[in-house]
């Protein structure tokens, strides 16, 4: 009878009671258990800030509820590392084993695998294919990414592996809309349930996808588990379970990562790694992500949208007011030596990234200088005044986001020494978000988390993503940036849609509507005895089905096998 | 009857000798005065500014030493600085709530008893009804409407939840008073009862108020660990415990030390409530003593 | 009227849920209408509030959408953990706090008595969310005996024998209701403390006197109980205070109970499941009251229900 491994750190008051109940448990598992062997097998614990809210894809919002979706759905085929969004390069089979384009590349022809099986048995059809574009694509559903699948037409089933996808127009990312947006849902579990109701409805609880791994239980507030799906067409999860425990806060998560209640914890912050530097048991596992956060200015007026701010409305305010920020140090202060430089605004690891843009420098002197120039004249206290108005104006974060705090503080010190007074306004996410939407703020730290594609920067950057429908926070307008937007989202040629890009960042650039602050470093902490593959930039948990615990570290937790529930 | 009247004027004379002989008093008044000291000559104490960030990249999260005794912050800002000013933040919002809300709740306490009849039943009515909601969950929700507050309105806002217990404290002190001789006889010559009112709520509102300053105290330190206290760079004692909130363990200094002056100012006010209660008259313990474990947030 | 006053106040603040929730680019204002719709947010508040207040009454509380479930499932879970927790501080409390004002009582001004109130007055002037994260850092962090939050084991606690299960439970139950006890048991005990000074002069106190009983005697079988009156029903009162105090406990401990449910929900502008925790604490501190007054009555022989 094997003696399980004690965790290093054990609990020393209940060790005798425990320690029984551990032999108890041990015992169970020790016999031959065919997954016990090779790579197969081992428990992971993820530590999670918050709560999962849906694990219907469609409805997906944040990325904790993303991650669970996407291990326990499949789509029909998954972008590749370079994160191209081009075509079809790169693209690996999953549910559609092989796709055939029309010449008039008008249509898609998928051909699904016939192993590809339901978690409740059934197989996957070419008609759940279309039962899923049309539920994202009808209104009462409200999916939030039905704006993505405006391009595709329809699905049309031609037998039931064959599904054809119609398109309105030859787009360059057409394939990639429909694949990457579209993850696959069973019609047959969540069909008889009208649409609107789908959000509420237990059915769309159930979590029975396709996925290599499957819903073994879900206690909200408590914890949520998957197990591998052994039967699964593309082999089973190695891991034999993976458990998500939420937590109240980031301190909880924390503090329940460094005692090894749980194996992987993704929001490490500067500060826990001095604590990882001789840990055993535990390292950090830096990750690259598509995020990037901006200090933006409201270009136009809170009051009346229509006029422009009083304040930011004029271009050299917002370059001085730019040239008063240290980026670096600020950086330096908020993650120590894990920041990365923003470059614009576009995270680095996408495929139009480019590093070597001009940049306005941090220069305090000209900075006053430019204000001076611009009429706004110190007055007794510092501050700045013009025409009887203060150089005063707010600075909103939400209160969730603890390194936008952070930001805001050291903001308001720079922005002060340059002789304007910022008033932080730290609001609940709620309003943050509300508040954002209707241009009702001054300036605002903003952190955009994109997709590989490029048509998502003209939500933001373009003068039509101004309305409610986008995410054009700024205001920010002007008909060349359109113009070249519009021009890199319809070309064929990934270079020319590079150069498209190029431009249109430098000019962004130059009319600073916002200051590139930083991309936020996100850092894992996982324990050591997990072995991971390639992490892709936009999801580091896609291949989590293919992580694996070598035998010899395997821990308590890991041996507990595949038994169901006593 | 007319013993007691007379004793008003000398009423304050006498509390202040009997509380004066119990050590405790002593010890307690010295200690909150040397705290109200260090708040009041803060400026001179410390050559920093409390908001000045001093250098971004060197001087953050620097543990205690000669030159920063109490540290640094994560934003390069001298922690010591910070608590002495903090102090001035953290017992003006005290002193100032507590002043607003007995005043408030004698108003309306003598309002009720006094006048008595519907007024007074809808009055405490609503003080039932306020008292039900946990205060913290009361601010919480009025701090969700406005957005942060400035120092002003968090004073006003925790003024507005606290003069409930003060209110039924002091009706009832003015139902048995309403009633006595001298009061009905001053009514009936038309001159104001309130004079005779007053003294015998005094005393209980002394006491009442002393220990409200420390639950104040308290309350405004979780109202800022909650993130929902003084905006920044406003530093009070709780939002320096709120900026080392969560790294505890590394950035001890920005929890130990505001916290240890939260503890000493607070016991200060407790100690001294106790000795002014037991030098008023022990037997109007009841009363008084539950009301003020009632005022805790 | 406590549930109107919170309906308006909840209902008044700026900021919209779904707007929230829904913040990603690409989600049109269509998209977010219908979200709207479908939870009823559309109506004109005095509507919403009528509907509300009907269901309530029939026991449907609406559906949360911070939480994805319906309201009353989400209080069916919070609510008896956060009592769970509650209801042992406070009968630990209780115990506590009577057993040391009786221990200072006995010999008032004396030196046991003085050092305990010392001690206790210092308990009473931490703020209890400080306490909380110096036990948490301490016994969970530092020197790892106690676990670091939640309720169980999140994963070994089903494959635990019985046994097993139940010293999870308890390791993970000491933190919380340890630190709530402490902070409780002091002003309890200083409240005993002095409900019995008040008592010790009293006729039927020198009457036990004069029969011949010692002073520590007394004090233990009389004055205890006609003290306990006014404890009881101070303990009744204390309920709306633990909830609110739960709530920094809870959120240091990931104690997923309705005090912390309440505080997040008013943050994401979940309606319903404010007005219904809200709800749920008046009840409580009701129930409370009454169940004082019950124990009031049992306890003291002069007070008999007819």
């Amino acid at each position: 009878m094997n003696q399980p491994t004690r965790p290093p750190r054990a609990r020393l008051c209940w060790a005798p009671i425990v320690l029984a109940a551990l032999v108890a448990a041990g015992c169970k598992g020790a016999e031959p258990n065919a997954s016990a062997t090779g790579e197969m097998g081992g428990t992971m614990v993820v530590a999670m800030p918050g709560d999962v809210g849906t694990l219907l894809p469609g409805l997906v919002v944040s990325m904790g509820d993303r991650e669970l979706t996407d291990l326990l759905y499949d789509r029909l085929a998954e972008i590749g590392d370079d994160m191209n969004t081009l075509g079809d390069k790169g693209f690996t089979p999953r549910l559609a084993e092989r796709w055939d384009w029309a010449p008039d590349s008008m249509s898609i022809t998928f051909h699904l695998n016939p192993k590809a099986r339901w978690h409740d048995g059934q197989p996957v059809r070419a008609s759940d294919v279309r039962y899923s574009l049309n539920l994202i694509k009808d209104p009462a559903f409200g999916s939030p990414v039905a704006v993505y699948v405006t391009n595709v037409d329809s699905v049309s089933v031609r037998d039931s592996l064959t599904a054809v996808a119609w398109f309105k127009r030859h787009t360059p990312e057409e394939f990639y809309d429909l694949v990457y947006q579209v993850v696959i849902v069973p019609e047959h579990i969540l069909g008889n349930t009208p649409a609107a109701q789908l959000k509420t409805a237990d059915v769309g609880r159930r979590g029975i996808g396709s996925g290599r791994f499957r819903l073994a239980r879900w206690e909200p507030g408590q914890r949520l588990e998957i197990v591998s799906d052994t039967g699964n067409y593309r082999g089973r999860a190695k891991l034999d379970r993976v458990v998500f425990v939420p937590s109240a806060d980031f301190n909880a998560a924390v503090t329940r990562f460094f005692s090894g209640e749980a194996d992987l914890f993704d929001q490490l912050r500067p500060e826990n790694m001095a604590k990882l530097a001789g840990d055993t048991v535990r390292h950090a596992l830096r990750y690259p992500n598509l995020q990037y956060a901006t200090y933006a200015f409201n270009l136009v007026d809170p009051k009346q949208p229509s006029r422009p701010h009083p304040i930011f409305g004029e271009r050299a305010v917002r370059r001085a007011l730019t040239m008063a920020i240290d980026r670096v140090a600020m950086a330096r202060n908020a993650f120590d030596t894990l920041g990365l430089p923003l470059h614009g605004p576009f995270p680095s690891s996408i495929a139009v990234a480019d590093t070597t843009l001009p940049q306005i420098p941090y220069d305090t002197t000209a900075a006053r200088a430019l204000l001076d120039s611009a009429g706004w004249l110190a007055g007794p206290d510092g501050v700045r005044v013009k025409n009887g108005r203060r150089l005063a104006f707010g600075l909103m974060s939400p209160s969730s986001s603890a390194s936008r705090h952070q930001y805001a503080v050291l903001l308001q010190a720079a922005l002060r020494k340059v002789g304007a007074d910022v008033r932080l306004e730290e609001t609940d996410f709620a309003t943050f978000v509300a508040k954002q939407n209707t241009h009702a703020f001054d300036t605002e730290i903003s952190l955009f988390a994109t997709d590989p594609s490029v048509s998502g920067f003209k939500q933001t950057w373009s003068t039509a993503g101004i309305s409610k429908d986008g995410s054009n926070f700024t205001a920010y307008s002007s008909p060349v940036v359109d113009a070249l937007l519009d021009s890199a989202t319809t070309t064929f040629d990934p270079a020319r849609t590079r150069a498209y890009a190029r431009r249109a960042f430098e000019t962004i650039i130059e009319d600073a509507p916002a200051v590139w602050l930083y991309q936020p470093p996100t850092v894992a902490g996982i324990a050591r005895r997990i072995r991971t593959t390639n992490l892709r930039a936009d999801e580091y948990w896609a291949d989590m089905a293919d992580w694996w615990i070598p035998a010899d570290q395997r821990i308590a937790r890991d041996r507990i096998g595949l038994q169901p529930l006593p | 009857m007319s013993a007691r009247a007379t004793r008003a004027t000398s009423f304050g004379a006498l509390l202040l000798a009997r509380t004066w002989r119990d050590p405790r008093s002593r010890v307690a008044s010295v200690v909150l005065a040397l705290v109200a000291l260090a708040a009041l000559l803060a400026p001179l104490l410390t050559p920093y500014d409390p908001a000045a960030q001093l250098d971004i990249v060197r001087l953050r999260s620097l543990a205690p030493s000669l030159a920063h005794p109490f540290g640094t912050d994560p934003y390069s800002r001298d922690v010591l600085t910070r608590v002495l000013f903090g102090a001035r933040v953290s017992l003006s919002i005290a002193f100032a709530a507590v002043a607003l809300s007995i005043s408030f709740g004698i108003l309306v306490g003598v309002v009720a008893g006094y006048v008595g009849g519907m007024v007074d039943v809808v009055l405490m009515r609503l003080v039932d009804a306020a008292l039900a909601i946990p205060r913290l969950l009361l601010i919480i929700a009025v701090v969700a409407l406005w957005g942060s507050l400035s120092v002003a309105s968090l004073t006003v806002l925790i003024a507005g939840v606290g003069w409930f217990t003060v209110s039924r404290l002091v009706r009832a002190e003015t139902l048995v008073v309403r009633d006595r001789d001298y009061v009905v006889a001053a009514r009936a010559l038309g001159t104001s009862p309130w004079r005779h009112v007053l003294p015998n709520v005094v005393g209980p509102g002394i006491v009442n108020a002393t220990l409200a300053v420390g639950n104040v105290i308290l309350l405004e330190a979780g109202l800022s660990y909650l993130g929902i206290g003084v905006r920044p760079p406003t530093a009070s004692w709780g939002s320096i415990i709120q900026d080392g909130a969560e790294r505890v363990s590394d950035l001890w200094w920005l929890t130990v030390f505001p916290g240890l002056a939260i503890v000493v100012t607070v016991f200060a006010c407790n100690a001294l409530g106790d000795a002014l209660r037991d030098a008023l008259d022990p037997r109007q313990l009841p009363l008084s003593a539950s009301e003020d474990l009632v005022h805790r947030p | 009227m406590v549930t109107t006053l919170t309906f308006v106040l909840v209902h008044l603040a700026p900021g919209d849920p779904i707007a929230a929730t829904l913040d990603r680019p690409g989600v049109t204002e269509a998209v977010r209408q219908q979200w709207r719709e479908s939870f009823g947010l559309d109506r004109p508040l005095s509507e919403q509030y009528v509907r509300w207040v009907a269901n309530a009454a029939r026991g449907e509380l609406g559906y949360s959408f911070s939480h994805h479930r319906p309201v009353r499932d989400v209080l069916a879970d919070t609510l008896p953990r956060t009592m769970l927790l509650g209801g042992l501080a406070l009968v630990l409390s209780f115990v506590l706090g009577v057993l040391v004002g009786v221990l200072q009582a006995e010999r008032p001004g004396g030196a046991r008595d003085r050092w305990l109130g010392r001690v206790l007055l210092l308990l009473y002037s931490v703020p209890d969310f400080w306490l909380a994260l110096v036990a948490l850092l301490v016994f969970a962090y530092r020197l790892p005996i106690f676990p670091a939050g939640g309720i169980v084991d999140p994963v070994m606690h089903d494959y635990l024998s019985v046994g097993g299960r139940i010293a999870d439970r308890l390791s993970h139950l000491v933190l919380p209701v340890l630190t709530l006890t402490l902070l409780s048991a002091a002003s309890i005990a200083r409240y005993q403390r002095s409900a019995l000074m008040e008592v010790l002069p009293s006729d039927w106190m020198r009457t036990a006197l004069a029969k011949g009983l010692s002073a520590r005697a007394a004090v233990r079988r009389h004055a205890v109980r006609n003290a306990l009156l006014p404890t009881i029903t101070l303990a009744g009162l204390w309920l709306p205070t633990l909830a609110a105090g739960a709530v920094f406990i809870e959120k240091v401990f990931s104690w997923p109970g309705m005090g912390l449910a309440t505080v997040n929900a008013i943050g994401a502008r979940d309606y319903p499941l404010v007005t219904a925790g809200v709800l749920a604490i008046s009840v409580l501190v009701v129930a409370g009251a009454l169940l004082a007054d019950i124990a009031v009555a049992i306890v003291d022989p002069r007070v008999r229900l007819s």
